[in-house]
């Protein structure tokens, strides 16, 4: 983070009046405290690497009473997501966490909390799949889930993990859809970083308890999980659209209550910087934007006007406000630590789409690096930069310190 | 086939293999892992079986365990959490003519595998199933796992574990077509190899379950079985388990069980208060599934190996027309 950010943001961070604690605890930590501040009544997981500690400071919290909540480890993934589903019906919030190959095992039910409407949220910590097996951070794990109907988003510090996760029950009981907050592995979920921890009653006044609109209740009996024939499925389809362009719309809403109330903002479902008189732009999500941010400084010091917009929630996808940003720019390099095997990176191709309709179209260049884990320093950022500028034609697919 | 000097093919054929040739990278396991006494009973089986390395499959989930295959200088299969079963089912539906041996992990087995588990007993196929049962997750660094004894504190279960564990050996003796089933301890080498040993002859699913100490994450979970011999009930049998006199020294708790004996298997498999180590269960008569959907090949090795021969001999022997 720039120097100025930091005095500016540790005011903001760490304001003593909504900050019940400020506590140096890594990334899997925020999310079992934000867990906890949400007052979640059950959490059902299973042990993956990089995940695990999340689950364990939640069962630590469950077991000694500082959480009153019940802790289930499951015998699978996909059985932790069933239980989460079954703990939502009843009209109970609930997390799990997860990563990588526990995610794709998931995948089924990730569907099924979608369509069932249930609430639920998630924090997934990115982390590359298999074959070979790798546990490093890739975003490919949660990206392969795009369709599923999971809002998403992606975190960058550990302070952000913590916000977004309350905020994202917030959300997600309004538009009754379920999230996942994302957190790169290793880089953010066993990284140790100041977080404030708010203060329970402010927490409390922000997310007000959780009483859905239909559960299982003997007294207002519903059936659950019935058939859908082809003459009603497609407007329950609809409707889920119709939410996600909710969610859209309240996002910022959400954060801007979220900062009235606790006293932060992250952004909604982007953050720019630098972007005010940029000709040069790159678009990050995750920890790579940290990384990025030294480097905008860095070049704008030499005189380039370099901008950054950070990609926080994927699904719903910022169309209108990437629209917005990249209207002044002339060129744009879109760096993304995951692939779509056969096409190119997939937050590039999601943004190329969103700006086809779009009147001023920037030269776009996307690069593939850090899958797997591998570093992206400022120096391959750098190196980033000076290829965009001495491009002339856009670029789906531009592999970076690639040793082959 | 050019290059290839006939001395070569002699030299493969008389090839004696040792211990060295069946180890692969140097294992990575703690010191004091039993897995160690496991990677090495099983070496000592491929060695005195003298099975071909190209010949041999080891699949495995994930785990410690599940490090298995990179230990051992045959083919291996690291696979997926829980799915080292159907993977293994999936080699030999098409290559009965290996030998697959599977390891897994309580975690992988027990939990996450577990439908693969009761329905791999059912196919029964002929393969060595070694669970290692620590009663841990290890690689995870210490989670209560379905086999940890009720009471047990771990990161998941800090006020200790709330449920009974489950028992390996009497699930599996509960699933139809059950055809070997055996229970051993790692910190007896010579057991445990001849325990592996008659897994190995079994023709189907030799389903073994074997207690295996983690230092690290659950050092005194064996402690009342080693500290105190009595603890373990050998049971042997001329068709089961075989101990040496020697052993019987140490050992003293010595009963009789005839393997064929299903009530009796369950009695010894649900026994509380002692460990009983030897082969419970083994029935010699269940059909393999593969050979029960062994499919018909119009094409066999023997076949192409005939003619094969048949032109070879053009230019190897003078025609005799």
């Amino acid at each position: 983070m720039a120097d100025s950010l930091i005095a500016e943001g540790l005011e903001k961070y760490f304001n003593p009046e909504t900050t019940a604690e400020v506590k140096a605890i890594e990334g899997t930590h925020a999310a079992s405290y934000a867990a906890k501040l949400a007052r979640v009544k059950v959490v059902s997981a299973y042990p993956i690497t990089p995940q695990t500690t999340i689950v364990e400071k939640l069962s630590e919290m469950c077991a000694s009473g500082e959480m009153e909540a019940e802790f289930i480890k499951v015998e699978s993934e996909h059985s932790a997501m069933a239980c989460v589903i079954g703990a939502e019906s009843t009209g109970t919030r609930s997390f799990t966490a997860t990563s990588s190959q526990g995610l794709a095992l998931m995948h089924e039910e990730l569907h099924w909390a979608t369509g069932a409407r249930l609430p639920v949220v998630m924090a997934n910590v990115n982390r590359a799949l298999g074959a070979p097996w790798n546990i490093w951070a890739d975003q490919t794990d949660s990206l392969a889930q795009r369709d599923t109907g999971w809002i998403q988003c992606y975190a960058e510090s550990n302070q952000e993990v913590l916000d977004m996760i309350i905020q994202a029950y917030r959300l997600a009981e309004i538009v009754m859809l379920p999230v996942m907050v994302n957190m790169d592995a290793f880089f953010l979920s066993h990284t140790t970083e100041p977080v404030a921890l708010p203060k329970q009653e402010l927490v409390d006044q922000f997310l007000p308890e959780y009483n859905p609109k239909y559960k299982m209740d003997i007294n207002d009996p519903h059936a659950f999980g019935g058939l859908a024939k082809p003459d009603t499925y497609m407007e329950l389809r609809y409707n889920i659209q119709k939410s996600m362009e909710d969610a859209h719309r309240l996002i910022p809403e959400v954060a801007d209550e979220f900062e009235k109330v606790i006293g932060r903002n992250h952004g909604g479902l982007i953050e720019e910087y630098q972007t005010k008189d940029a000709e040069y732009l790159i678009v990050t999500s995750g920890t790579i934007t940290g990384t990025s941010r030294i480097v905008v400084d860095q070049l704008r010091a030499q005189g380039l006007k370099l901008g950054l917009l950070k990609i926080r929630f994927f699904r719903p996808f910022p169309v209108k406000e990437v629209q917005s940003v990249l209207g002044k720019i002339k060129k744009i390099a879109v760096i993304d630590r995951n692939l779509s095997f056969g096409r190119c990176g997939i937050f590039f191709s999601e943004l190329q789409a969103a700006l086809y309709n779009c009147e001023c179209r920037p030269l776009l260049n996307g690069y593939v690096a850090g899958l797997g884990g591998r570093d992206v320093t400022p120096k391959t950022i750098e190196k980033i930069v000076n290829h965009l500028i001495a491009s002339e034609k856009g670029e789906d697919l531009i592999w970076m310190e690639l040793n082959i | 086939m050019f290059g290839v000097s006939i001395n070569n093919i002699i030299d493969i054929d008389q090839k004696y293999y040792s211990m060295e040739d069946y180890q692969g990278d140097v294992p990575r396991w703690c010191p004091g892992c039993g897995d160690n006494g496991i990677l090495t009973a099983a070496q000592r089986l491929c060695r005195e079986e003298q099975l071909p390395p190209e010949k041999t499959v080891f699949v495995s989930g994930i785990g410690c365990s599940s490090r298995f295959p990179h230990y051992m200088n045959t083919y291996g299969f690291h696979g997926l959490h829980g799915r080292a079963l159907p993977i293994a089912e999936g080699v030999k539906i098409r290559r009965p003519d290996l030998h697959v041996f599977v390891n897994m992990g309580d975690g992988d087995c027990c939990s996450i595998g577990t439908a693969h588990w009761i329905h791999a007993i059912r196919f029964n196929m002929n393969m060595v199933v070694m669970m290692h049962d620590n009663g841990i997750y290890g690689l995870t660094k210490k989670q209560a796992s379905p086999t940890s004894p009720k009471g047990t504190k771990s990161n998941t279960s800090p006020k200790g574990s709330y449920l009974d564990a489950l028992n390996p050996t009497a699930t599996t003796l509960g699933v139809q077509n059950v055809s070997f089933v055996a229970q051993a301890v790692e910190w007896i080498p010579e057991l445990l190899y001849e325990i592996i040993r008659q897994a190995y002859k079994h023709k189907g699913f030799s389903f073994i379950r074997i207690m295996q100490r983690c230092p690290h994450y659950t050092p005194a979970m064996f402690d009342p079985l080693m500290s105190n011999p009595e603890n373990l009930v050998m049971v042997t049998h001329e068709n089961g388990m075989q101990m040496s006199d020697a052993l019987k020294k140490v050992y003293k708790n010595v009963v009789t069980h005839d393997p064929s004996d299903m009530s009796q298997a369950n009695y010894y498999a649900n026994m509380t208060d002692k460990m009983p180590v030897g082969i419970l269960y083994k029935n010699e008569n269940v059909p393999c599934y593969e050979e029960l959907r062994k499919p018909e090949r119009t094409v066999t090795a023997k076949l192409k190996q005939e003619a094969l021969e048949k032109e070879f001999d053009k230019f190897g022997i003078m025609p005799t027309e």
